[in-house]
């Protein structure tokens, strides 16, 4: 498989990773211009060299390369080894990375540049850049294993980079933790998947899993394996039941929402679902539980983003969202599709994090849209690219999202119409409550103030007052413009089935192979136009309700009442959560196992016997009357006792 | 009965000779001397009499064999004993010396019942005919009732000494009768004649069968084994901790000696099963009792009765010489501790015996470090940590039970040292880990006592890693009584 | 001096340097500051001598590398047998690095006694090292009993709050359960008449009646070594010698101390008596689980910082037993290295909580909070070992529990799965001590006057940093040696391993 050109995968990571160090090490007796110059020219040059790598990458002979680093793990019966992998997908996978990396690298300089700890924010940066690519080019579950935790740990950094705020902290360790209830599954699949195939590495384990028969019959230990990883793949990818962290981790610098938050980390889990494709082909349960994960989530996700005031807070159940149509996609077998979501969305997903990032910054801090508005005109640049990844994620041609999005429901409708119909409600949701957010925010007049610099619950009221509404630099700005463009066009590739052919080599494997050479039907032609026609009118129902009659909102919540809370509370999952889960494990541990049974059970009898012997010990000393006439009476009871057994036994 | 003792019979009792000629040395010298200088004299004499009498040990080691009328037998057994009982008395002496000037107790005939207390003790080990155990018995018990009561300024050293005499002569009486029983029964109160006579008999006598039944709980009563223990506790805390040193040890080897012989060498009838319940009895006894002792003097006499107890699981281990062996080798590294360990309390407990309560040891470790670790030598010896006397000596008991797969006695044995561990374990944290709560400074070690416990841990650690030899000496030994 | 030479007698060198520089201590006057030099660099000779074994360990070579046999003493029939394996040497060069850690740990905290302290702890290494490298069951009661001591001195005499009762209860709870081994020990040479392991190995089986006996020979040894280990139920006597001891105290209790009770599993309940391992897995796995489990679940809601690192050793050494008992490959190698890497781990952690108990004097959780804005390097080091412990991947914590989850998966699906939560409780755990200890706003102001790391501290955490580091990233270097012996031990199950791993 090595093949004779040698492509210097490896320097990829490990280009971020020196970054890390360098930063981390020496970072804080750095001025800030020079942490900065470092942390792009590493992250940068990773991404120049995968440019490099992909211009090579094609002149191979075949389309897969994995290249040797090191051994890891070795031990009799099982290995494990550092190695690096390529194929059209992790290719893809790899350029969304290094590219919208480098592009947020480079917004964060301008976004972060008055943070006391500046060097420790890029720092980490880096370090999710390293673990992120080593998930991305891994050739064995373990190692994709070690970018899957080593992404999580980032973000707990990230997440709660401004630790002083208990919330944040509190969001990180959320974070992780529920992450971690993920990782259990995956962990139970590594163990299956070593038991039957006793190798962790994808070709090896993808070959033998390819001689398997499709387990239609019913649960089978794919299907395990494919339902396990799906849980790895909902805690990453924050999916229902898992997905409470997202919202949370909001708490993170804006930069970091849009990196981890959006376009890659949390995508993960697709990666990882598209990458054992060849596992869930054979289990159609496991599928079928993806796909309704996914249209569930999306559907869900999607309503409480109506009701959100919290700029961001809208973004983040968006992403959820979104994910949920990505696992919709492959639930349906459309892998490739979903990675096409998975593009268009980091790209656009990525530019509204951004833009949001700008107006927070224009705005002082403040992240309640109802005390913004107007903005138009004082931040024109922010205005226009939001306004494109508006356009492009709620589906209107020929923007980004248009394509991946009208892709996913086209296959989903040929599979189930069920899922599409969902799909498609969810279609006009988020167009309807990105609309929202769009008019909420730049039109109206401004309801805000913009000289207020405190740093009450938002991320950037770090000390330094605005004078005013104003624009960001443009560090800040050209990312926000690459990515417009990005969301613009991205999507292109997609016509004609480009994308999906691209991917061929990688899916061609799939039962759903099928599809990819059926011609265009009228059929898909007519959903297209509704689901067009349902994002406009998304649009015409949030222009009704925000600039029209900007009254009813209020009017309809009242009418809506308990239904309404309850959506605006995110339906109490997180009370939920803590009511039934939490509390009782904290109490129960601190009351049945500590109390009760350490100290109560088993220091309580030990103690016993000890006071039990001691008492014992007393009664005898109290025999020890001191009193000559009782002590000689116990000699004579002892010698008769002694002198009567051995008569008896002298007789016998 | 015919025929005058030879030379060689005289030599065969030397020891015995030498340790009665000083002892009388110190009474007669007694009276010629003046007040300040009497003390040290009579020590040193009586420590000199030890010392030849050690040596001549050694002249009598080469003159084996019977002696007057087959009474007395020289052999590889009675040479260890008479051994052991000798180095027991030199180290009390040297432990003595500097505890009657702080004591004031007037020395006087004291150095000479120690000597004569050897001299029954050294006779009971050689003694191979009923009376004349029983006479050496007599011999080491009076002195050892004396020396029990010279605190005459304590109160509760008289009534020690007292109750001591009382249930001692009580004791001893069941010996006697045991022996009386025994001539009825065989015809003879020397034990070759009595093993023969037993085993010639097709069935043995009831009468026999009695008879040990009372010389074990006269010997019983000796080494404080249950149910015959109810005086230790008493006696112990009154005796001057030296005398304690020297009767917890002496005694309790001479007498276990004698054991030996009867049970071993006269082939005692019958499965002795009350050896075996003696033994649990007197461990079990013996530690849980002494978890809640205050009085460091109590705590080692109940400490005294469960190593009674420990020593009696040998004697239930009849097949081979494991027993023998192992008892033997218990007497030995159980006098070296204790010896020691009193030493060291001696010491401790000032003019009067005032600090004789574990909490008088509070912060003994930081005030006197050298003499806390000496005593926490012995004390772990005590508890049976490896690399110590102790240790070993539980050791061998055990195995030589397990030989005779006596499973359970060994489990309970077993158990009882881990409960022992507590109460020793409980001087030496109080030693190191509690606060002095009076800071008075404990006295310098006098040279004669340092020697005297340099000698015992040197003999502590010296059989915890390199039992060998004495173990070898003692083999050669049990074949004698085989 | 020839290198067969050398080979033979280094065992003995490295076991008994540290105890001829306590020797030398006792006879020294009391200058604290050259007793501690003096005291570090014997610990420090004592760790480069062990070097030589990881330079000239022979992992070709059958049976034990270094082997020393000498008739000691006749009658009981020991031998003075030394020798180590793949696995006992790691324990021996982990015991010989985290002493010289301890000394440096100690330097300024122990003020007062110190040349007994240092005494102490220079005999307490030498009784550890004796554990590991004793092939003779009487020289290993003995080193194991020896251990008692200066540890329970350690803690009764340098610890704080409840040190007494802390001392007597962890001498008393392991010294009752060793005398059961002594037992089983005595049996088997009152019936073999050699204590010799290699010996006895072969001919254990011969024994007449060793059918009827050997279960409870096994479990003779195996409360000593569950008590030790410490498994659930035995684990009470953990936190409470945990809180009161002294930092170097907690660091060999956690880092060396309790392995010896699952080495001793590894090497004499599995070598000794392998169908009687066998026989009790299930239940003995169901104890580590528990263990595991609860173990996480209690050092939850502790509300002192010592006591959740000491209930989340009882997790992790669950992690060892689990892997110890499901007798795959993966399991074995995954215990060792577990036992390895909490002792770092676990190691630093308890040295993390006594650099804060010197400027505090006090492990109540409550009393800290925000702590990482006035010591910035410390919360960095404090965060990195807290990774490690929670097994994160690249770190040491994680290769082992892999593997050990993986071998008790192969050998019952439901043990892995069980003993895979784990995972989750160790992040809920750590993570939240971490949230409460240093993010947040400083609550108490004299937090903010705290002064960072100084260089000695940094000394002492750098080495166990790194090492967690390359253990995670490089385990091919333990694995090495580690597999073969385990491969060894592992040989009378070869059928029922050869089932249950995969092709």
């Amino acid at each position: 498989m090595t093949s004779e050109a040698n492509l210097h995968l490896s320097w990829i990571p490990l280009l971020a990773l020196t970054g890390a160090t360098v930063n981390g090490f020496f970072g804080k007796r750095f001025s800030r211009s020079l942490v900065a110059a470092v942390a792009l020219a590493f992250c940068g040059a990773a991404f120049v060299w995968a440019l490099v790598v992909v211009s090579r990458f094609s002149f191979l002979p075949e389309p897969v390369y994995s290249e040797p680093f090191a051994q890891w793990i070795q031990i009799s019966g099982f290995h494990v080894e550092f190695a690096f992998f390529l194929d059209h997908l992790s290719l893809i996978m790899l350029l969304v990375v290094t590219g919208v990396g480098f592009l947020i690298h480079i917004y964060s300089v301008g976004y972060m540049w008055d943070d006391p700890s500046f060097y420790r924010f890029f720092t980490y940066l880096n370090l999710f850049m390293f673990f992120m690519l080593t998930l991305v080019l891994a050739n064995n579950y373990l190692q994709m294993f070690i970018g899957w935790e080593g992404v999580g740990l980032a973000s707990y950094l990230l997440i709660g980079f401004w630790f002083t705020k208990d919330s944040a902290a509190s969001a990180g360790k959320k974070a992780f933790i529920v992450n971690r209830i993920g990782d259990f599954g995956f962990l139970i699949a590594l163990f299956l998947i070593i038991q039957h195939f006793g190798s962790l590495n994808f070709t090896q384990v993808f070959d033998a899993a390819g001689r398997l028969p499709t387990e239609t019959a019913g649960a089978g230990t794919m299907t395990a394996v494919g339902l396990l990883l799906m849980v790895g793949a909902a805690g990453k990818s924050a999916q229902i039941p898992l997905y409470v962290w997202l919202p949370d981790a909001m708490e993170g610098p804006t930069p970091v929402s849009a990196l981890i938050h959006a376009a890659t980390m949390v995508t993960a889990g697709v990666y990882m679902v598209s990458r054992s494709h060849v596992i869930f082909e054979r289990a159609p349960m496991a599928l079928t539980v993806v796909a309704i994960i996914g249209t569930v989530t999306a559907l869900f996700a999607a309503t409480i983003g109506i009701t959100q005031t919290d700029i961001k807070k809208v973004l983040a159940y968006s992403t959820v969202s979104q994910l949920g149509y990505m696992f919709i996609a492959c639930g349906v077998g459309a892998f490739s599709a979903g990675i096409f979501h998975l593009m268009t969305h980091a790209f656009f997903k990525g530019l509204l994090f951004l833009g949001a990032g700008s107006v927070i910054h224009a705005v002082g801090g403040e992240q309640d849209m109802r005390k913004m508005g107007g903005l138009r005109s004082k931040i024109p640049w922010t205005f226009w690219t939001v306004t494109v990844g508006t356009i492009a994620i709620a589906g209107i041609p020929p923007f980004a999202g248009f394509f991946s999005k009208d892709e996913i429901l086209w296959k989903a409708y040929q599979s189930n119409w069920v899922y599409w119909f969902v799909g498609l409600v969810t279609a006009f949701i988020t167009s309807f409550y990105m609309f929202r957010m769009w008019f909420l925010t730049f039109f109206g007049e401004y309801k805000g103030d913009a000289d207020r610099h405190d740093s009450h619950g938002n991320d950037h009221g770090h000390g330094h007052g605005h004078g005013g509404v104003h624009e960001s630099p443009m560090v800040m700005l050209v990312p926000l413009m690459i990515l417009a463009i990005l969301s613009i066009i991205g999507g292109w590739v997609g016509i004609g089935g480009r994308f999906e052919h691209f991917l061929a080599p990688v899916f061609q494997t799939g039962v759903e192979a099928a599809h990819e050479v059926e011609p265009h039907s009228s059929m898909e032609e007519i959903l297209m136009l509704v689901s067009v026609a349902v994002a406009v009118c998304g649009l015409a129902l949030a222009w009704l309700l925000y600039v029209k009659k900007p009254q009813l909102p209020k009017q309809i919540a009242e009418g809506m009442g308990s239904l309404y809370r309850a959506v605006f509370n995110k339906y109490y999952v997180d009370e939920f959560y803590a009511r039934l889960l939490v509390k009782p494990l904290l109490l129960g541990s601190t009351n049945i196992l500590w109390k009760g049974v350490d100290q109560g059970v088993i220091d309580a009898a030990l103690d016993g016997s000890a006071t039990g012997a001691n008492e014992v010990s007393d009664s005898i000393r109290h025999m020890q009357s001191g009193n000559l006439r009782s002590y000689a009476g116990w000699i004579a009871a002892g010698a008769a006792a002694v002198i009567v057994y051995m008569i008896w036994v002298g007789t016998r | 009965m015919n025929g005058t003792p030879q030379v060689a019979d005289y030599l065969r009792i030397l020891p015995e000779i030498v340790l009665s000629v000083f002892g009388m040395a110190v009474m007669l010298l007694d009276p010629l001397l003046e007040e300040r200088r009497r003390a040290k004299v009579l020590g040193g004499v009586g420590l000199v009499g030890a010392l030849v009498a050690l040596v001549s040990t050694f002249c009598m080691a080469k003159q084996r064999g019977p002696a007057f009328w087959n009474m007395v037998q020289v052999d590889s057994f009675s040479v260890f004993f008479h051994f052991l009982v000798i180095a027991i008395t030199v180290v009390v002496v040297l432990s003595s010396y500097e505890y009657m000037e702080v004591q004031k107790i007037r020395a006087g005939e004291y150095y000479a019942l120690l000597l004569f207390g050897a001299v029954g003790m050294c006779l009971m080990s050689s003694a191979v005919e009923l009376v004349l155990i029983f006479i050496a018995l007599e011999i080491s018990s009076i002195s050892t009732y004396i020396l029990a009561g010279f605190r005459r300024r304590a109160a509760i050293s008289s009534e020690s000494s007292v109750k001591y005499f009382l249930l001692g002569s009580f004791a001893t009486a069941f010996f006697l009768y045991g022996v009386a029983l025994m001539f009825g029964a065989t015809g003879s109160t020397s034990i070759a004649v009595v093993s023969t006579r037993l085993q010639a008999e097709p069935t043995v006598p009831v009468l026999a069968y009695a008879a040990f039944a009372l010389m074990f709980v006269g010997l019983g009563f000796k080494v404080a084994a249950a149910p015959f223990h109810v005086w230790t506790p008493d006696v112990y805390e009154g005796a001057p901790s030296p005398v304690v040193g020297f009767m917890s040890t002496g005694p309790k080897a001479a007498v276990f000696a004698v054991l030996l012989r009867i049970i071993f060498e006269a082939h005692a009838p019958g499965a002795l099963w009350f050896v075996w319940a003696a033994a649990a009895l007197s461990m079990t006894i013996g530690n849980l009792a002494a978890l809640v002792q205050t009085n460091v003097k109590r705590l080692l006499a109940y400490s005294s009765i469960a190593h009674a107890g420990y020593l009696l699981i040998a004697f239930a281990a009849l097949k081979g010489t494991d027993g023998i062996i192992s008892a033997m080798f218990y007497t030995a590294s159980y006098a070296a501790m204790n010896v020691g360990a009193f030493a060291v309390i001696g010491h401790f407990a000032g003019a009067g015996e005032r600090y004789i309560t574990v909490e008088d040891y509070a912060g003994l470790g930081r005030r006197s470090p050298v003499l806390a670790a000496t005593l926490t030598i012995f004390l772990l010896s005590l508890i049976g940590i490896p690399m110590t006397g102790g240790f070993f000596a539980k050791f061998y008991v055990f195995s030589a039970a397990l030989q005779n797969n006596l499973i359970w006695l060994v489990m309970i044995g077993v158990l009882n040292s881990a409960i022992g561990a507590y109460y020793y374990l409980r001087i030496i944290v109080t030693m190191y880990m509690r606060e002095p709560n009076h800071e008075e400074a404990v006295p310098p070690v006098s040279f004669s006592l340092g020697s005297a416990l340099a000698i015992s841990v040197v003999a502590t650690l010296y059989l915890g890693i390199l039992p060998g030899r004495v173990l070898d000496y003692a083999r050669s030994a049990a074949e004698y009584i085989r | 001096m020839n290198l067969a030479a050398i080979h033979s007698w280094i065992l003995t060198l490295i076991t008994f340097t540290p105890l001829v520089g306590a020797l030398l201590l006792v006879l020294s006057p009391r200058r604290d500051r050259e007793i501690r030099w003096f005291a570090l660099g014997i610990s420090l000779l004592t760790f480069v001598l062990s070097l030589h074994l990881l330079v000239h360990f022979d992992k070709a070579k059958a049976g034990f590398n270094f082997e020393l046999d000498r008739a000691w003493i006749a009658a009981p029939n020991i031998h003075y047998h030394l020798g180590v394996d793949g696995v006992s040497m790691w324990l021996v060069v982990l015991t010989t690095f985290l002493t010289p850690l301890c000394v440096l740990i100690s330097w300024t905290s122990i003020q007062e006694r110190v040349k007994e302290f240092f005494i102490l702890l220079l005999v307490m290494e030498t009784a550890l090292l004796g554990v590991f490298v004793a092939l003779d069951l009487f020289v290993f009661y003995f080193f194991w009993e020896a251990t008692l001591i200066p540890m329970a001195l350690l803690i009764g005499m340098f610890g704080h709050g409840r040190k007494i009762y802390a001392a007597v209860k962890f001498f008393l709870y392991t010294m009752v359960a060793s005398v059961f081994m002594l037992a089983a020990i005595l049996w088997l040479y009152a019936k073999t008449g050699t204590f010799d392991f290699v010996v006895l190995q072969n001919t254990v089986h011969t024994i007449p009646g060793y059918a009827a006996a050997s279960f409870w020979l096994f479990l003779g040894f195996f409360i000593a070594f569950a008590v030790k280990v410490p498994l659930f139920p035995f684990h009470t006597w953990l936190p409470d010698a945990h809180v009161e001891a002294p930092t170097a105290g907690s660091v060999l209790l956690a880092g060396v101390l309790l392995k010896m009770g699952t080495y001793g599993m590894l090497r004499f309940d599995l070598g000794l008596f392998p169908e009687q391992s066998r026989a009790n897995a299930s239940w003995i796995m169901v104890l580590a689980l528990i263990g595991i489990i609860y173990g996480a679940l209690v050092a939850l809601v502790q509300p002192n910082m010592k006591k959740v690192i000491a209930y989340s050793s009882v997790s992790h050494l669950g992690f060892v037993v689990l892997g110890i008992f499901s007798f795959t490959t993966a399991g074995l190698d995954g215990a060792t290295y577990v036992m390895l890497a909490h002792g770092i781990s676990t190691g630093g952690l308890f040295m993390l909580a006594g650099i804060l108990y010197e400027r505090r004097h006090t492990y109540d959780i409550l009393e800290f909070g925000g702590l990482a804005t006035p010591m910035p390097n410390y919360a960095a080091f404090f965060l990195f070992i807290v990774l490690a412990s929670g097994g994160l991947p690249l770190l040491n914590g994680f290769v082992g529990e892999f593997l050990v989850l993986s071998g008790a998966f192969q050998a019952k699906a439901i043990y892995g799965i069980l003993g895979a939560t784990g995972v989750i409780w160790a992040a809920g755990y750590l993570l939240w001590m971490y949230q409460r200890v240093f993010y947040g706003k400083v609550t108490h102001e004299i937090n903010n006057t705290l002064p960072d790391l100084n260089l000695r501290e940094k000394t002492a955490l750098v080495p166990a940093a790194i090492m967690a580091l390359v253990m995670g990233v490089a385990p091919v270097l333990w694995f090495n040696t580690i597999d073969p012996a385990v491969q060894s031990i592992l040989a009378p199950f070869a059928q029922m391993a050869s089932r249950v791993v995969g092709p």
